[in-house]
Formats: structure tokens, sequence, C-alpha cells
């Protein structure tokens, strides 16, 4: 019944996003600007590689690459916090009452949602990586391609934890869309996304370390272009695993607690 | 927009009453300029969300903070010759700055022009707006009016921002950055027109608008020269016209001397009455079809 339910929901929105018009924006307009904007923003500093300093050592990373990796995952970051919209679209439609009035389990609901979101960004992945390697060359050095599998296999798993939790914040919070869109330009300031995080200034790291992507951006450019071992990398890695834990945990309590709330002051549908 | 071509042709011809008749025209334009300003000012104070308006800010403030992060903690203050050379200034951050005002102020006002149609639809006026004997350029420029009024605020406070991150400007010629708000503004008003025609034709509902900002927002060079950018980039940012105002409102604060102004200007212009002319005819067209059709607010 559980997987029923994702698989459902999964079909469902996959023939969403193929059958509507925005897919050209979201999937394929904004983040080939975007990654275009972000290697733009090099080009005053003659730069050809950015350094990332971690662990004590310091990686030369190719800047096609680190802006490429850097908007992909951001991208997909973007595609979590609109699939954490189910339940806000789903009130809009006027189709709420009757989604939770079926027996179907509410994180089957909220794991198809996201995973959907997952499933459609492969598309983009190809074009955009493909596009990039073609037309502006960008450099990659993997030498150890099981820390690169799990970098990127936990990347996306914390990502798409995190997009449950939005999805349950965002029902119970009755203004997903307006929280949805604030958070995209924070984050990518704090995540690392447009400068190596060694350059953020001190007060902000605390919010940087909140955020999964943050630890995406390390481990996926350092294991892709950097050459860098599973040693390099298990700290992140091992947060990152911690935090699909977590972030998991916290979207089970929160949509229990968003629909135990609204069914008692009767507020689901209404404002 | 008011047609201000007609009276010297009849005067030409002698034709009194089609002067008058013109002239009624004319004060008529004026009044749907007036009356579409008043009511989206209207629109826009009464419906004023503080949440909405800090969310504008929200991404010049993470554009010039990166900006200065990138060039105060990863290069500590040095950009390349070829920036300078391309610039004829070497201030990164007040280049940054002036271009994400300018950006979003024509984000601010031709945005709101791209989705006329779009919200006329939504809101179930469609029928009636077409139905009324209005310009229905005269109508826009009124929303563009409004919008402009409305960014300017926005404008300011980007100046604002960016003053806090370091920007200075070392000249002001007040005539080149008004023509350069102007003009450009008017060719945005034609891409405007253009995207209202596709939203009607095609049933779009901000995606030809949201892709035409990114495109602005990466090739009119916002955060980088264009002269700096890959050649096919260049390219594209030829047909821009957010590129020739740009620069030359940077050249207007910060004293550039290499620069063509009048080449930049001329290419306003000229971009201005390709994209206003296409607009209006493509308008026009489509209305027709769809009221032949009955396909206004028909899905």
């Amino acid at each position: 019944m559980f997987f029923r339910a994702v698989v459902a929901e999964i079909e469902k929105e996959f023939k969403i996003f193929f059958f509507s018009a925005r897919t050209l924006f979201w999937a394929l307009a904004l983040p080939l600007g975007n990654g275009l904007y972000l290697y733009f923003f090099y080009l005053p500093f003659a730069a050809s590689s950015v350094n990332l300093e971690f662990n004590s050592a310091t990686f030369s990373l190719d800047l096609v690459g680190f802006t490429l990796i850097g908007q992909l995952l951001y991208s997909f970051f973007t595609m979590m916090l609109l699939a954490g919209n189910t339940f806000v679209r789903e009130r809009e439609e006027g189709n709420l009452e009757a989604v939770l009035l079926t027996p179907a389990n509410r994180m089957a609901v909220l794991l198809g949602g996201a995973l959907a979101g997952a499933l459609n960004y492969i598309w983009l992945v190809f074009g955009v990586a493909l596009s990039w390697v073609v037309f502006l060359n960008a450099g990659v050095m993997v030498t150890d391609p099981l820390a690169l599998v799990l970098a990127v296999v936990l990347s996306y798993l914390s990502l798409v934890a995190l997009g449950m939790c939005f999805e349950a914040f965002f029902f119970h919070s009755r203004r997903g869309v307006m929280y949805a869109t604030a958070l995209q330009e924070p984050i990518m300031f704090l995540s690392g996304l447009i400068f190596p995080l060694q350059s953020m200034p001190a007060a902000l790291l605390p919010f940087s370390y909140l955020l999964p992507l943050t630890f995406g951006l390390i481990t996926v450019r350092l294991t892709l272009l950097g050459g860098a071992s599973m040693l390099d990398v298990a700290l992140p890695l091992s947060v990152l695993a911690a935090m699909v834990i977590i972030f998991s945990v916290l979207a089970t309590w929160l949509i229990g607690h968003a629909e135990r709330s609204a069914k008692q002051k009767a507020t689901l549908t209404q404002f | 927009m008011a047609d201000w071509t007609c009276r010297e042709e009849r005067e030409a011809e002698g034709d009194v009453d089609t002067i008058l008749r013109c002239d009624k025209r004319v004060l008529h334009s004026l009044r749907v300029i007036a009356a579409s300003t008043k009511y989206n000012l209207i629109l826009s104070w009464r419906f004023f969300s503080l949440s909405g308006f800090a969310l504008r800010f929200f991404s010049p403030i993470m554009t010039i903070s990166a900006a200065w992060v990138l060039f105060n903690l990863v290069y500590h203050g040095a950009t390349s010759s070829a920036f300078g050379n391309a610039i004829g200034t070497s201030s990164y951050l007040s280049f940054v700055t002036v271009g994400n005002a300018f950006y979003v102020f024509v984000f601010g006002a031709s945005f709101v022009v791209g989705r006329v149609m779009f919200w006329e639809r939504v809101q179930g006026t469609i029928e009636a707006t077409f139905m009324t004997p209005m310009s229905r350029l005269a109508y826009m420029t009124g929303v563009m009016v409004s919008a402009g009024i409305n960014s300017s605020v926005d404008f300011v406070a980007v100046f604002l921002i960016g003053i806090a991150f370091g920007f200075q400007a070392s000249s002001f010629n007040l005539p080149i950055l008004f023509l350069s708000l102007l003009l450009t503004a008017f060719a945005l008003f034609g891409i405007g027109l253009i995207t209202n025609a596709v939203t009607l034709s095609f049933r779009d509902r901000t995606t030809t608008a949201n892709t035409l900002m990114t495109v602005f927002m990466v090739f009119s060079g916002i955060v980088c020269p264009v002269e700096l950018m890959p050649q096919w980039a260049q390219w594209i940012s030829t047909a821009l016209p957010l590129t020739y105002g740009i620069r030359l409102m940077r050249a207007s604060l910060f004293g550039i001397q290499n620069l063509d102004a009048t080449y930049n200007l001329a290419m306003l212009v000229l971009l201005g009455i390709v994209y206003v002319g296409i607009g209006a005819v493509t308008l026009r067209a489509i209305e027709r079809n769809l009221k032949k059709k009955a396909l206004f607010s028909v899905f």
C-alpha cells in the first residue's frame, strides 16, 4: 500500500511535469541561465580555476566544473523546494480534504512528490551537463568512483528528505510559495554555491552548516573535480548521512503534527 | 501609445474635421494612459505586502553580497586588466551595483507589462477590456508608467544597498542617465507587447516572461562586461536593449570616456522601434484572431 501510493504520486507528478509549459522554464531556461550567470561572475577576475580549501588541504577545481556542479545541485534543491508545494497545490485545487481522507500514508504521498521531483531532475542533469561539457569544456578528475557515487547518492537523499520537511512545513504554514521563493536566494549565498566556503564570513558559517546543500556541494565538487578520495570526504559524507536520518524523522513528525492540528481546528482548506 | 502623427498629415491635407477627430483620439489616448496608470498604482498600493516588497530585494542583495565576497575575500580586490580595459574603470562593486539597480528597475517595469494579459484572463476581465474602444497601446503604456513609478523605489533602494557594499559614483551625467532609462523602458515596452501576444496565443502563464527575464539577467552584462563573455553570448547580448542601457548608465555614473554613447543610444532607439513595431502588429493580429475564434477566455 505504501509503495503503491508512492508510485501513484510519482506518476501523477511526472505527468504534470511533462505536460506543463512551465517545465521549459524550471528545467531548462532557469538552470542554464543561472549556471551561466555564476560562470560570468568569475570572468572579471580572469579565473580559470577555483581553490577550495577543505580539511587543511587545498583543491584546485576547474571553474566551469565548479559552477556547473553548483548549479546542478542547486537546481535539484530548487526542485525539492517546488516539490515541497505538493499539499499547497492540492489545497489550491480543492483536493486536499479528499487526499487526506484516503487511507494513503502521508509520508508515501510526500515521498512520492519528492521522488518525482528527483526523477524529473535527471533530464536536467543530462541536458545541462552535456551542454556544458560540450560548449564550455568542463574539466573532470575522478580518482575514487565509490566516493563520487556516495557523494551523489547521499546529497540526493538528504535533499529529498529536506524536501519532505519543507512539504510538511509549507502545508502547516499556508505560505508555502512565499517561503519557497524567499529561501532560494539566502540558501544560494550560504551554501557556497557561488564562491568557495572558506571565503564565507565567519558569522554566517554556522548557518551554512545547517544545509545539506553545503555538504553536497563540497563532496560532489571534491570527488568529481578535485580527485578527492573517500578518506578526504569522510566527514561531510557522514554529516550528509546523518542529515538523511534527521530530516526524514523530522518530516514524519511535522506532517503528522500539521494534519492533526489542521483537523482539530477545521482549517484544512480554510484560511 | 497616443497617435501623434495623424494631425501633421491631416494639416498638410487641410482636412479640418479629421484634424479634430485626431485631436480627440490623442486626448482619448492620454486619458487612457492616465486612467490605466492610476488604476494600476491604486491596485499595487492597496494590496501592498511588506513581505512581497522585501522579497524583491533578495536577488540584488544576494548578487551584490556575492560580488563583495568574490572581490574582497576570494580575489582580494584584484580584477583582471581585461575588465578594466572593457569598462574603463576598475571599481567592480560599483559596476555590479549599477547593473543590478538597472536590472531591478527593468524587471519591475517590464515584467509587469509582460503579464498584463495573463492577469486580465485570470481576473476574468479580458473580454471586457478588449470590448472597450480604448487604444491597447495606451492601456499598456499606462501599465508601464505605473510599473516604472513603482520600480523607481526599487531602483533607488538598490543603490542605497550598494553604498553599504562600497558603491561610489565618480560622475553624474543626468541627461545620459535619464535617456538610458527612458529608451530602455521604451524598447522593453515593445518586448512586453510581444510577450503579451505570446501569452494570449499559447495560453502561457508566465513562462515566456520568466524566460526573457533570465535571458536579460545573464546576457546583459550585469555582473560581467559583455566584452569578456564568449562570442556566442555577445551575439545574444546585441539583441537586448538592456545591454546598451546598462552601458550608458554606467557611463553616466562613472564618467567613462571610451564609450561610444551615440552608438549605444542609436541602438536603443533602433531596438525600441523594432520591438514596439513587432509587438503592436502581433498583438493586434492576435486580438483579431482570438475574437474571430471566440477564444479570449475559453481554453
